[in-house]
């Protein structure tokens, strides 16, 4: 074989094995920070189930969860007694997506099994949960790097989520709605 | 109609079962392509032809991993999809390297071959690892078998030293020789001890990790908690003494410290575990002339009088004029003279691959080590579990501390010791226990899938309101 040939090959190579290495980054990386794309098969294959806030199907399912329909014909309750139900997203990527309040605890962060997964290079792997104490939800910050915030203060010790108050997750903010 | 709900994650078991897999085909595909480059490569700049009997080295490989493909895909979907390949990019390096060696000794007239035997070996630790992936529902049922672990990991290591079946080579009794075979079996006790330790700090990293008395603005462990780990220096000290293989030695004592640093988050265990161990050497390289040599050749190399001594640096030294001669690209596959090193298919294949892929190709190989112990560091961060953490991150670093242990000893980083490269050096132990740890590693990566399945299934996906 001739010189040149041979540098090519040769070249040719190294550049091969490079390639996949930048091949397997790159699948790295999307596993990382492709939460978005999840976010965005989530929203168009299941409109359903991750629901708008106050859409008028909510009101005309009549036989509806009582809690959804008394939720979606006061979006602006003051009351601070009731239960909070479900939660809003207010602001950030994921604008108007509810999650329901079904459980005893909520996780919030960017890891996958987070119950509300924030994508948001200020958010932490596992950011904050919510936590129900007797009709009460708690939130509490999980030593996260950027911080929780509720109403503008950052949250310490774990502190009362009052429905409708702010609370600020990296560039995320959601509300407690009854 | 309403059917509000926590639903993000239905999107998750949606995405992630068939694409791992189909990522993982896809990087096989590449990577078996590039084994095909290597070999074909080596032909055509050593005999100047192609041959068939690059099929011979080529078709076992890639048969195999896409067997273990196959069996991923049925019995562990949601296994990491990077291992393979990488794994297989490395043996495949690997074995076209040797091949390349046994070319130049067939030109030279010798007769002392070794791809054929690798080819084999690679086959048998395949499948090794396929069975693991197979027969082995979970790795947490290895929990149930910490301290049989423990004595199967001792019985492995003490082995070579009983009378007839153990075999000293090249001054180290790391061999057992049965049947006209030889065997490591200290590379399988690296897996037994890995899965002890595991099992053991998960039971004792709570009093391990409670502060002692505070020494010059350092906190350190309570007195009692140093008891386990004298015991594993004394162990490590002892391999080095009767064994005489100070990067066995070295590699379980740095597991241990790594695991317990792993299990407490205290910098302090490493600390301590790292001045005992240098201590122990220094002192080892002043009694033991074995010891003393090795650090001899290893500081001063070039010395005439280490050079030309039985057992001294002529190997390092040739190696570093091989990585020399390759500089930054290298000669290209089958370009170099590789062979002019001693055990240059086994203990320096580094050097062999350093000299012909250059310093580029050799810090892509170190990248795709690095891209490995990634991916297992990455398993025991998907687990929630410290059992599964612990053995994630520990079947891990052994890969990562021999790695780092033999390159270091042929880039005289450490003094030079006696292990295999995993998965690129010639020899069926090491590629084994190696494939074990790997199909270990896709059977934990797996089970974080199941269980976040598991999760999902438990927690209602829709309310359904007529």
């Amino acid at each position: 074989m001739s010189e040149l040939a041979l540098w090519i090959v040769r070249t040719g190579f190294l550049a091969v094995l490079w390639i996949f290495i930048f091949a397997i980054i790159s699948v790295i990386r999307s596993d990382l920070f492709g939460q978005k794309v999840v976010n965005k098969v989530a929203s168009a294959k299941a409109p359903k189930v991750v629901s708008a806030p106050s859409t008028p199907n909510t009101l005309t399912g009549a036989i509806g969860g009582l809690a959804t329909a008394a939720a979606a014909s006061t979006p602006t309750a003051a009351d601070a007694n009731v239960v909070a139900t479900k939660l809003v997203i207010t602001e950030g990527d994921r604008k108007g997506h509810t999650v329901r309040l079904d459980r005893r605890e909520i996780t919030i962060g960017r890891s996958e099994d987070s119950d509300l997964i924030i994508d948001d290079e200020y958010a932490s792997t596992h950011h904050a949960k919510l936590v129900q104490v007797n009709n009460d939800w708690l939130i509490q910050d999980l030593n996260s790097t950027n911080g929780t915030f509720l109403g503008g203060s950052r949250v310490g010790t774990p502190a009362v989520v009052k429905p409708n108050t702010p609370v600020r997750i990296g560039k995320t903010t959601f509300e407690l709605k009854a | 109609m309403s059917n509000l709900t926590s639903s993000i994650n239905i999107a998750k078991i949606v995405r992630v079962v068939p694409r791992l897999r189909n990522i993982e085909a896809l990087l096989l595909i590449f990577v078996l392509a590039l084994n095909a480059f290597e070999l074909a490569q080596i032909q055509l700049s050593t005999i100047e032809k192609v041959t068939t009997d690059l099929f011979l080295y080529w078709t076992p490989l890639a048969a195999f991993a896409g067997g273990i493909h196959m069996i991923l895909r049925k019995y562990a979907r949601e296994a990491d999809s990077m291992i393979l390949p990488i794994a297989v990019a490395l043996n495949g390096l690997g074995l076209s390297e040797i091949y390349r060696l046994d070319l130049a000794q067939i030109a030279s007239g010798g007769t002392e071959l070794f791809a054929m035997k690798q080819v084999v070996w690679t086959c048998l630790a395949l499948a090794a690892a396929a069975a693991v992936i197979i027969y082995v529902p979970t790795h947490l049922f290895l929990r149930r078998y910490v301290y049989i672990a423990m004595i199967t990991g001792i019985a492995l290591l003490l082995l070579p030293m009983l009378p007839f079946i153990g075999k000293t080579i090249n001054g180290a009794r790391l061999w057992i020789g049965l049947f006209g075979f030889t065997f490591q079996p200290g590379e399988l006790a690296k897996i037994a001890l890995t899965v002890f330790f595991a099992g053991y700090l998960v039971t004792r990293r709570e009093s391990l990790a409670i502060v002692g008395r505070k020494v010059l603005g350092v906190q350190l462990p309570r007195a009692r908690e140093l008891g386990p780990i004298l015991v594993i220096w004394a162990a490590s000290l002892l391999v080095l003494v009767v064994q005489r293989d100070l990067g066995t030695s070295l590699l379980y004592f740095g597991l241990f410290i790594v695991m317990i640093y792993v299990a407490t988050g205290r910098a302090i265990y490493v600390a301590v575990g790292l001045t005992m161990f240098i201590t122990g050497a220094l002192v080892a390289s002043r009694i033991m002339d074995y010891v003393r040599g090795r650090f001899d050749s290893w500081l001063n190399p070039f010395d005439p009088a280490h050079y030309d001594a039985v057992g001294g640096s002529y190997q390092l030294v040739q190696g570093i004029f091989g990585m020399a001669h390759g500089g930054i690209f290298g000669t290209g596959l089958g370009g170099g003279v590789p062979q002019l090193v001693p055990l240059a298919e086994s203990d320096f294949i580094i050097a062999s691959l350093g000299e012909e892929l250059g310093m580029a190709g050799l810090f892509a190989i170190f990248a795709l080590y690095l891209l490995l112990v990634y991916r297992g560091v990455r398993i025991a961060f998907n687990h929630s579990d410290d059992f599964s953490k612990l053995l994630a991150v520990g079947l891990s670093f052994v890969i990562a501390l021999q790695t780092f242990i033999v390159v270091g000893g042929v880039t005289r980083v450490v003094p030079l010791t006696g292990l295999t490269t995993p998965l690129l050096a010639a020899g069926g132990s090491s590629l084994i226990a190696n494939w074990v740890i790997l199909g270990l590693l896709l059977r934990i990566s797996d089970s974080a899938g199941s269980k976040n399945r598991e999760l999902l299934a438990e927690t209602p996906t829709s309310v359904v309101n007529a």
